[in-house]
């Protein structure tokens, strides 16, 4: 048995983390996603892929509650957080975000210095006690997010003036130093060269010992790539979800295949 | 088929093109001079006519403080020496000079006393009077005193009144121009820079020399203290709740429209709905600060609201996700990372709000600012509700009098304005340049 099949096999003995029943999103008449049924397990990485449109990216908004900042936007259905509905009207989404992290699509660091990117969260949500334990998350998440070593003489530099793959680690680090358990990553290579993008894609498959990471992304060949799990959304519906394996070697829906062949997309 | 056309030679539709091209550039090049020529004009015109008010002429001559006349009760009592007035003064003054001009031999041809005594300002024996019940023991003394010259004297040396001029001007004679000049031969009189233009209080008209702008720039500071302090923070907030917070509806569409309708609204009207509210309804003082601030304030109040909406939609949307993505609140996202991003927008457009409020007239007008008046406004906050002028009043109240000498006044007093203005923008743009941040 190798690596990956033990951890697969470790992970369906284990309840899931994220648990979505019969979602619905409605942005103002348009019906974006239509009766999504998902379950995403822990310490794994799960990719959404499909076509531009297809509603993968609202799907992973509604996992974090992003969705709530757009007025129109309305979500039925229900989500489970390890068991715990995250649309429930006592759930405060902002503790929920911090539980769940996010990285976009475009490389976002604050016009700040790469410290005050990486020690925002933990300021906000008062998870260092003094300067020096906040300086120990900061490296702490620096060094998950890989980019220590090439900034750890500067940390004081504005985080704007890193290089564009730079900025995007800078992004992750600064969503893991909140302590999420759940990472959302939007697209997060679509705005890299190719050397950034594996430097992106070999940190993702690393954070995945001690994350339950979700990843839409455009490219099929980064799903089959970091993801263990991938999921195929397709003009607002999940048509397939299952093993990566098996969704690119031996799809079970024709519009799957029509798709990673290339004929629809 | 037609003949392969060559590229070395334009056809008739590419010089039809580049004609048209050449004819806008022209154009536009012609509307830029035109503005261009009209600022110089402007500007031309406000220094010509204005910088003299920056200089004054006065006259020093030794005085003897003749106690028996100005303290007849001989006790040094301030309180018993005011009883002479300064028709107690003027007199001697006038002595002093007849007495000094024949020991220095110069001559007085045709010049009775009444037309010596108008080489000085009438503004000069106030001075002493004020300088002498201030300090008793300068009594029976002999003094080098500094006067004001006339206002047509002070004319002569700034070349405003010429001989010519002053066969024809019933307030000036040709003789006292030439003792004038003899004088200032004599090193009597001096013209130099005017401080009391900036510092000292209005005049009546008979005495353009002595009016200065003191209060005028006090009781424009401060309004705008007023106007910054209210309209900052209330157009700011307003700006941040109906951009970040409200919900998108009807009534928010309504709000926001007439916040830009209030942008357009001709400023008399709030000089009419200041007059009504802040003066008849809630019964503030007439011509005080304050209530020239609260107008000022109503007035500048959209302006910084639109300029605040503007700069807080230019701050991208990402970093508002990014924030919001970390777990910050709503508030959180837009006071750690929108409005610091938004700042210097805020900054340019508050101090653009600012310097309209400055140079704005027709409503304090109607709030009684336009009155004359003498006496500085205590130090804020209870000088707020003393009787002030502003800056722009004070021209319009100037350009009103008939002696010429005011016109220089409020020329100068235009220059004054301006150059509060100017500085007002050259704050604007470095704040800009200094907080300007890129993403």
């Amino acid at each position: 048995m190798n690596v990956m099949q033990q951890v697969e096999a470790a992970v369906t003995q284990t309840a899931p983390k994220i648990s979505a029943k019969a979602v619905d999103v409605f942005y103002g008449d348009t019906h974006a996603i239509k009766a999504v049924d998902v379950e995403i397990a822990d310490k794994m990485v799960t990719a959404f892929i499909g076509p531009s449109g297809c509603g993968k990216s609202t799907f992973l908004r509604c996992l974090n509650r992003m969705n709530d900042t757009i007025d129109s936007a309305r979500v039925t259905g229900r989500i489970d957080l390890d068991g715990e509905d995250i649309y429930a009207p006592r759930v405060d989404p902002v503790q929920l975000r911090a539980k769940v992290g996010m990285v976009f699509q475009k490389p976002n660091p604050f016009p700040k210095s790469i410290y005050d990117n990486v020690a925002y969260g933990p300021r906000i949500h008062g998870l260092a006690r003094d300067k020096s334990d906040l300086d120990a998350i900061v490296e702490k998440s620096l060094r998950r997010a890989a980019l220590w070593e090439e900034v750890k003489d500067r940390l004081t530099a504005p985080g704007t003036g890193l290089s564009g793959g730079q900025q995007q680690r800078l992004c992750i680090a600064r969503a893991i130093a909140t302590g999420p358990e759940v990472l959302l990553m939007d697209e997060p290579c679509s705005a890299l060269d190719p050397i950034a993008t594996a430097q992106v894609e070999q940190l993702i498959d690393e954070l995945r010992s001690r994350f339950c990471v979700v990843i839409v992304t455009h490219s099929m060949a980064q799903a089959s790539r970091v993801s263990q799990k991938t999921a195929f959304f397709h003009l607002g519906e999940l048509v397939e979800f299952d093993d990566t394996d098996r969704i690119f070697t031996n799809p079970g829906d024709h519009r799957t295949e029509s798709y990673i062949t290339g004929r629809i997309g | 088929m037609t003949a392969a056309k060559s590229l070395l030679a334009a056809d008739a539709h590419t010089r039809r093109r580049n004609a048209a091209e050449t004819r806008f550039r022209a154009y536009g090049l012609a509307a830029v001079l035109v503005g261009i020529g009209a600022l110089v004009l402007l500007l031309t015109t406000i220094l010509g006519n204005g910088a003299g008010a920056f200089r004054q002429t006065y006259i020093t001559i030794p005085v003897t403080l003749n106690a028996d006349r100005l303290d007849p009760a001989g006790n040094r009592d301030p309180a018993e020496m005011a009883t002479v007035t300064t028709f107690g003064y003027a007199p001697m003054l006038a002595q002093a000079l007849q007495q000094h001009l024949q020991a220095q031999g110069i001559a007085m041809e045709g010049i009775g006393p009444r037309d010596l005594m108008a080489i000085i300002s009438q503004e000069a024996p106030a001075q002493i009077r004020a300088m002498v019940l201030q300090n008793p023991d300068l009594l029976d003394r002999t003094l080098e005193l500094e006067m004001l010259a006339g206002g047509r004297i002070d004319g002569y040396f700034k070349g405003r009144v010429t001989l010519q001029s002053a066969e024809r001007d019933a307030n000036v004679s040709p003789a006292q121009l030439v003792l004038a000049q003899a004088m200032a031969d004599a090193g009597m009189i001096e013209t130099r820079f005017n401080w009391a233009f900036l510092t000292g209080s209005d005049a009546s008209g008979q005495r353009p020399e002595a009016a200065g702008l003191g209060v005028a720039i006090l009781g424009s500071l401060y309004m705008m203290l007023v106007v910054l302090v209210l309209a900052l923070p209330i157009g700011v907030a307003a700006a941040v709740y109906l951009e970040e917070f409200a919900p998108k509806n009807r009534l928010t569409d309504v709000i926001e429209v007439n916040i830009s309708n209030l942008a357009a609204v001709p400023s008399i009207v709030f000089g009419i709905l200041g007059l009504a509210i802040f003066i008849n309804f809630a019964g503030l003082p007439q011509s005080a600060p304050v209530v020239g601030g609260l107008v000022l304030t109503l007035m500048t109040l959209p302006t910084i609201i639109i300029a605040t909406r503007a700069a807080l939609r230019a701050v991208p949307p990402s970093i508002r996700a990014a924030a919001l993505g970390l777990g910050a609140s709503k508030m959180q996202s837009v006071f750690h990372h929108v409005l610091p991003l938004a700042a210097p927008g805020i900054l340019t457009g508050t101090i653009i709000g600012l310097a309209q409020a400055l140079g704005e007239t027709a409503p304090l007008l109607l709030i009684g600012m336009v009155a004359f008046v003498r006496d500085f406004p205590a130090a804020p906050p209870e000088g707020l509700f003393d009787p002030a002028s502003a800056l722009p009043v004070q021209v319009y109240n100037w350009t009103q009098r008939a002696d010429p000498a005011f016109v220089e006044r409020a020329a100068g007093a235009t220059l004054v304005l301006l150059g509060l203005l100017v500085t007002m923008n050259l704050i604007a743009v470095m704040l800009r340049r200094r907080f300007e941040r890129r993403w």
